[in-house]
């Protein structure tokens, strides 16, 4: 129950605002989002954290037992963490909407708390009806976000959005939909449990497996997004709202990752091991191409946008990189990225409440007119960019030992002199220290364009958009008030900074519980992996050909 | 951290420990240096919460310097009951976690200390100096009090934990964790003044270059963790001195000696500003003068020297010690490459900028020329002989205007309140000069020395580098007595310094332009107080320029205070009494005095091999004598190039205004060489041509390509099913839905078709 009500609680909220009055939408929103929380924090503590790796809450309603239809629901600690990110980030999200939507506020509110019904969903789903009707729901808030609330090209964003993710989705489905038809096949009974397609998946020879992976990641990898897929990602951030931002961002994108951990690595164990360096290879291009496209930005919000590339291009190599370090960096990033890049769309956020402009070009130097902001901005910049003690380091160096570590080459060749004993920090993997070498170039172009912003837009000489500087000089802020805001943070903004900078704070110090908490279902992957490179290479004297996008990505190396 | 330690002794158990005194295991202990960082926390918070209290005064201050004052004597008293040993003092878990039992199945990165005497040493430093640092900084930035004040007393403080965290660290991730740490408060520090573009630009350049170093520290950590299964200083030390392995196999003449210590150089190389990595240095100077004197003189910078002494054993275990003669060749000729820049510049903080840099250079080079005591002895003695004289300079600059150019200034240590400053001054320039029977002549002897008697079947060509140390040693003698003679000596004569020290000390009120500011207060400044005769001189002589201000017309020097002067004074005693530790008998090492005690118990103790003699006398005299004479040299050419007629130039001297010298004579007939030099030999240039532009090229490339092909293609293909979509659009948001559906029903039938048929 504790699942459905996280699920039941938002929609029901969103009832009460769209048949509430249009001034306590807002209001209603936020109490239903901190409903939200607490009951997701609730979960937290009677989560038995202990058991992590066992999906908990578990229950299960038959739909239509005929089709082998239910509807299931249950979590394990990652699963649950997600959960608690997307609680976290709701009521901050209501709170950036606070002054900034003025118009048809019923219907936002309202679609904001179906998306966050729709987000839990996702994270909590067993099965994979469910699963995909969620993850596809939260396409249409998301999309009506974007085109009604959006900035000036808002229209072409949002199909853009709708389009890009939708193709992949359909195309994940059918591979999905490929599982569910071989498990009905082999053991004569149509389910779509996910624990039952697991086994079923993993039974299939390894070049239909290919298949799968190809399926499933064009789908997926759409979303996360990986290089070359990521193209919708920079327009419909820079048009959506600052709310939509923050929720696109922040728990969108996991959805990507989360189900490339959720399926892609337990349905196509074999294939990801023979793909993973091809893949690799995409991160670390996703990492270095989109933070020298950061690089290059005047519009402050778009060059977070891209970051975000970058930035999941090392949870993603964290991922495929299949050993335990890799795969706790890959879930601690998504947490972590979730939170940092997040408060920096709020952050860019409140800037343009107040200067409707986005330009590095047209503004700079705001150190000196908002400090509170600006601090702020460098608090986030710095867990950004990765320092130590901040959260985003923990996930990123995981990953990047993850990477390293994963190289057959260990104990062999120019690595080691009795080839064939491999070290004791190596694993098994075909990633290795050249791949993390250069996906670790990344850590230094994310100092580049993140420091090139913060150069610009806070430090340097005070330079405001035309219709300020008029006033700035005698009368600073007339503007702002005019517009409602003062010329610094208000409390209700600090309000919703504030705890992301704690929980930055708490994660980059003390990640241990988290670090603890995602070791058992970590363990499963890594140990489902380590059966499937045990299982002997069966390749049937195949006629058929390579599926076309497999043949680009190149043969194994 | 313990357990692992316990779990490799069988491994351990048939290797031998190669130094018995430190070959023990550590015990748990040194739990009162958990002070430090708490100590420093409170102070930053402290700090940090004194803007939204509205405190607005020196409070922040003074409560930084307490603090730090009783982080500097928790060291102490640890320091006075450390015998010998380890001692780890355990914090709490950090990022550590495991996923099976065996070795290399854990990473062990814990907040913990691993405090042994080269812990000690560095730590006695840099909470003294930051603590003295701090008081000289209560008055130094009592300009800025309510506007930047607190946000510095934050990131200094920040940076005493980091720098902290970095050298007690007990495994290399918390190392990480204090350098990247201090990285950060560079980067807020230089760029304090943040409405001064150069300043944002300094701050930018150094957080990305040393990022650059990082990349190498971070691959070498993560090397690190593959062949040995650990990050912790403790097993990893056992398992190198016993010259295996994790998993037992030899580790001389592998990779492992190879390329991890590479790696960690890199890393090194990027925080002490070497080789190509300095460039950052020089341009950190934009930073407030205290900065510059404990961050990039005293304590940061030397972290690369920290490292590599710390993972010295790593370093020794190679056969052909290869990555020490890098390091050697690398310090030797940074220190010569920013001697040369430091003849020719003429900003005296940026004179003392490579200055630091070349002396770094001397520190690597003792590295890897078999002396880490010397090196460690001439890091001690720099960072009190370098905070000197950058204070020196800071109250000259802070007396001043923020003049900094040695052509504008003549004649300081003879102005009225401006004795200590000179004094001190002196007493650092003799020091960096090595004149005999200084700290810095001590510490450096021991590094060239050292040179002379490694054997180069240890270290590539030793006796070359000793001898560019040497004449490094007389370039050195002579910029640094440049700079004094022509600031500090001849007649009263002086510029004030430009508007931006105006600026970036904040005294005109928030808001205001400096125009402004000049309208209200151009000629206010300075009518409170009696014109001193001084004045008269600066004016009159001033007058007949065409580059002189106007409106600074009455300016007044004004000479330190109490704190500022208070902290020269200790800081310059320090460096004197630095050389008797030279002296000190320790039962723990023949040579090397103090320090030499000090080293010889940590894991950097390395037993230097002695068999040159030079002429029939032992290295070490025969160094005292040679490198005398090259240092007396250097002062005498600086003297009769720059220095003022009579005692005040030694009587070699002749300069009788501040902007000109004999060398203004000598230096066209350098022709190109002294231009070059002067303009810093291009490197700036050299890297934004072939490294930053290139690279920004390659960023307009990707954004275009992004924008237009890739960008492009979506789009027509996405034009393609909306064109579909538009013919059967009923209304503008309905359409999407339904037409969605039926894609998706069709395209998940067309697929699941497609892939059951090719089953």
């Amino acid at each position: 129950m504790m699942l459905a009500s996280l699920i039941i609680v938002p929609l029901a909220f969103a009832l009460f605002i769209a048949v509430g009055p249009e001034r306590s939408a807002a209001r209603v929103s936020l109490v239903g989002m901190l409903a939200t929380l607490g009951l997701s924090i609730l979960a937290a503590f009677a989560f038995d954290w202990g058991f992590g790796g066992q999906f908990q809450f578990g229950m299960s309603v038959d739909w239509l037992p005929g089709l082998g239809l239910t509807l299931s629901l249950g979590v394990d600690s990652v699963a649950l963490m997600l959960v608690l990110l997307t609680a976290v980030l709701g009521p901050v999200c209501v709170l950036a909407s606070w002054t900034a939507i003025t118009e048809r506020v019923k219907t936002y509110y309202a679609w904001m708390m179906v998306l966050q019904a729709a987000m839990i969903g996702v994270f909590a789903a067993r099965d994979l009806v469910f699963f995909y009707i969620c993850f596809e729901f939260t396409l249409i808030p998301m999309f009506l976000l974007i085109a009604l609330y959006g900035s000036t090209n808002r229209m072409r964003a949002a199909t853009k959005f709708f389009l890009f993710t939708f193709t992949g989705s359909v195309v994940a489905l059918a591979g999905l939909l490929y599982v569910a038809w071989h498990h009905a096949q082999t053991r004569g009974v149509w389910t779509f449990e996910i624990d039952a397609l697991e086994l079923a998946a993993r039974t299939l020879p390894p070049h239909v497996q290919a298949l799968i992976l190809g399926a499933l990641l064009l789908g997926f990898a759409v979303k996360v997004p990986l290089f070359p897929l990521h193209t919708w990602l920079p327009l419909a951030h820079t048009e959506a709202p600052t709310a939509g931002s923050v929720i696109l961002a922040g728990v969108l994108l996991k959805l990507g990752t989360y189900a490339i951990y959720r399926f892609v690595l337990p349905f196509a164990p074999e294939a990801v091991i023979e793909y993973a360096y091809p893949l690799a290879v995409l991160c670390t291009i996703g990492i270095i191409y989109g933070g020298l496209v950061c690089w290059v930005q005047t519009d402050v919000k778009k060059l977070v946008a891209y970051s975000s590339v970058a930035h999941l291009g090392f949870c993603m190599l964290g991922m495929f990189a299949l050993n335990h370090a890799g795969v706790t960096g890959s879930v601690l990033y998504m947490l972590n990225h979730g939170l940092s890049t997040g408060a920096l769309f709020l952050l860019i956020g409140m800037m343009y409440e107040r200067y409707h402009t986005r330009s590095m070009k047209e503004i700079g130097g705001l150190g000196a007119r908002m400090p509170v902001w600006s601090t702020f901005l460098v608090f986030f910049v710095m867990a950004s960019v990765g320092l130590p003690g901040l959260n985003g380091f923990v996930g990123e160096f995981l990953c990047l030992m993850g990477a390293f570590q994963a190289s057959d080459a260990w104990g062999a060749g120019l690595w080691g002199t009795t080839p064939g004993d491999s070290t004791v920090g190596g694993t098994r993997g075909s990633l290795g220290p050249w791949v993390a070498a250069v996906a670790g170039t990344g850590m230094i172009i994310a100092a580049i364009y993140l420091l090139y912003m913060v150069g610009k837009v806070v430090f340097g000489t005070l330079r405001e958009p035309p219709g300020h500087a008029s006033h700035a000089d005698h009368h600073a802020g007339d503007a702002h008030r005019a517009a409602g805001l003062p010329v610094d943070l208000t409390r209700r903004e600090i309000g919703a900074l504030a705890p992301i900078a704690a929980l930055c704070v708490f994660l980059g110090v003390y990640p241990k519980p988290v670090l603890d908490a995602v070791q058992a279902p970590v363990e499963r992957t890594v140990t489902t992996i380590a059966e499937a490179r045990g299982k002997p290479k069966f390749r049937p004297p195949v006629e058929l050909a390579p599926p076309a996008e497999h043949a680009a990505e190149g043969a194994h190396p | 951290m313990l357990h692992q330690a316990l779990h490799l002794l069988p491994t351990l158990a048939a290797a031998p420990p190669a130094h018995a005194d430190s070959g023990a295991a550590a015990t748990p202990g040194g739990q009162l240096l958990m002070l430090v960082p708490a100590l420093c926390v409170l102070a930053a918070l402290f700090s940090a919460l004194s803007g939204p209290l509205k405190i607005r005064s020196k409070i922040p201050g003074y409560f930084s310097v307490a603090c730090l004052a009783g982080a500097f004597v928790a060291v102490l008293l640890t320091y006075l009951g450390h015998e010998s040993g380890v001692k780890i003092a355990h914090g709490f878990e950090w990022i550590t976690f495991k996923w099976g039992d065996g070795p290399g199945q854990a990473l062990t990165g814990n907040f913990a200390f691993y405090v042994d005497s080269l812990t000690l040493l560095w730590m006695l430093f840099v909470t003294g100096l930051g603590a003295l640092i701090a008081l000289y900084s209560v008055e130094y930035m009592a300009d800025d009090v309510g506007l930047g004040y607190a946000r510095y007393f934050f990131a200094f403080n920040i940076f005493v934990l980091s720098m902290s965290c970095l050298v007690m660290a007990d495994n290399l991730l918390l190392l990480f964790l204090g350098w990247e740490g201090v990285g950060l408060c560079s980067y807020l520090l230089i760029g304090y003044f943040y409405k001064k573009p150069v300043a944002v630009a300094a701050a930018k350049k150094a957080f990305i270059v040393n990022r650059i170093g990082d990349l190498g520290l971070v691959l070498g950590l993560l090397a690190t963790f593959v062949a040995f299964g650990t990050l912790g200083y403790d097993p990893l030390f056992a398992m190198i001195r016993a010259g295996v392995d994790a998993k037992g196999a030899p580790i001389a003449d592998s990779w492992v000696t190879d390329v991890i210590p590479l790696l960690l150089m890199a890393g090194a190389f990027g925080k002490s500003a070497q080789v190509f990595f300095y460039v950052w240095l020089p341009d950190a100077m934009e930073g407030p003068t205290p900065v510059s004197a404990l961050i990039h003189a005293a304590t940061m910078v030397t972290a690369g020297v920290f490292l590599i002494a710390r993972m010295y054993p790593l370093y020794a275990a190679d056969d052909d010690h290869m990555a020490l003669s890098l390091v050697a060749w690398c310090g030797a000729i940074t220190a010569l490459w920013s001697a040369t820049i430091g003849m020719s510049i003429f900003d005296i903080k940026r004179v003392m900028g490579y200055s630091t840099i070349s002396q770094l250079g001397y520190m690597f080079a003792g590295l890897g020329l078999l002396a880490p005591t010397g090196a460690a002895f001439h890091t001690l003695t720099h960072a009190f002989f370098k905070a000197t004289l950058f204070l020196a300079v800071g109250a000259v600059m802070h007396g001043f205007g923020g003049q900094l150019d040695l052509r504008r200034l003549s004649g300081v240590a003879r102005m009225r309140g401006f004795g200590i400053v000179g004094l001190a001054m002196l007493v650092g320039s003799l020091n960096l000069s090595g004149v005999p029977g200084t700290a810095g002549f001590f510490s450096k002897d021991m590094i060239l020395a050292q040179g002379f008697s490694t054997p180069a079947s240890m270290i590539e060509a030793p006796q070359a580098i000793a001898w560019v140390l040497l004449l490094t040693a007389g370039l050195t003698a002579y910029y640094t007595f440049r700079a004094f003679f022509r600031v500090f000596t001849g007649p009263v004569e002086y510029l004030p310094g430009d508007d931006e020290h105006l600026l970036e000390h904040g005294r005109h009120p928030k808001g205001t332009t400096l125009a402004e500011w000049h309208k209200q207060h151009g000629h206010g400044h300075g009518h409170d107080h009696a014109h001193t005769e001084l004045t008269g001189v600066a004016a009159r002589r001033a007058h007949g320029r065409k580059d002189f201000d106007p409106t600074t017309e009455e300016f007044d020097p004004h000479p330190p205070g109490w704190a500022i002067n208070a902290s020269l004074v200790i800081c310059a005693l320090l460096a004197i009494a630095a050389a008797a530790l030279y002296f000190v008998k320790t039962p723990h090492a023949e040579e090397g005095g103090w320090v030499g005690g000090m080293i010889e118990r940590s894991s950097a103790a390395f037993h230097s091999p002695h068999e040159f003699n030079l002429l029939g006398i032992t290295s070490h005299s025969a160094m005292y004598l040679v490198s005398a004479l090259v240092g007396l040299t250097g002062i005498a050419v600086a003297a009769f190039l720059h220095a003022p007629k009579g005692w005040q130039g030694l009587f070699l001297g002749s300069r009788d205004t501040a902007a000109t010298s004999r060398a203004d004579a000598l230096t066209p007939r350098l022709g190109r060489v002294a231009r070059w030099a002067r303009a810093k030999w291009y490197v700036d240039e050299l890297y934004d041509w072939f490294l930053v532009k290139p690279l920004r090229g390659i960023a307009y490339v990707s954004s275009w390509i992004d924008k237009l092909l890739v960008d492009g293609l979506v789009d027509a293909a996405g034009a393609l099913p909306a064109r579909v979509g538009r013919v059967l659009r009923p209304s503008q948001s309905g359409v999407l839905h339904g037409y969605a559906a039926g894609m998706a029903g069709g395209v998940a039938l067309v697929l699941l078709l497609v892939l059951i048929v090719l089953n």
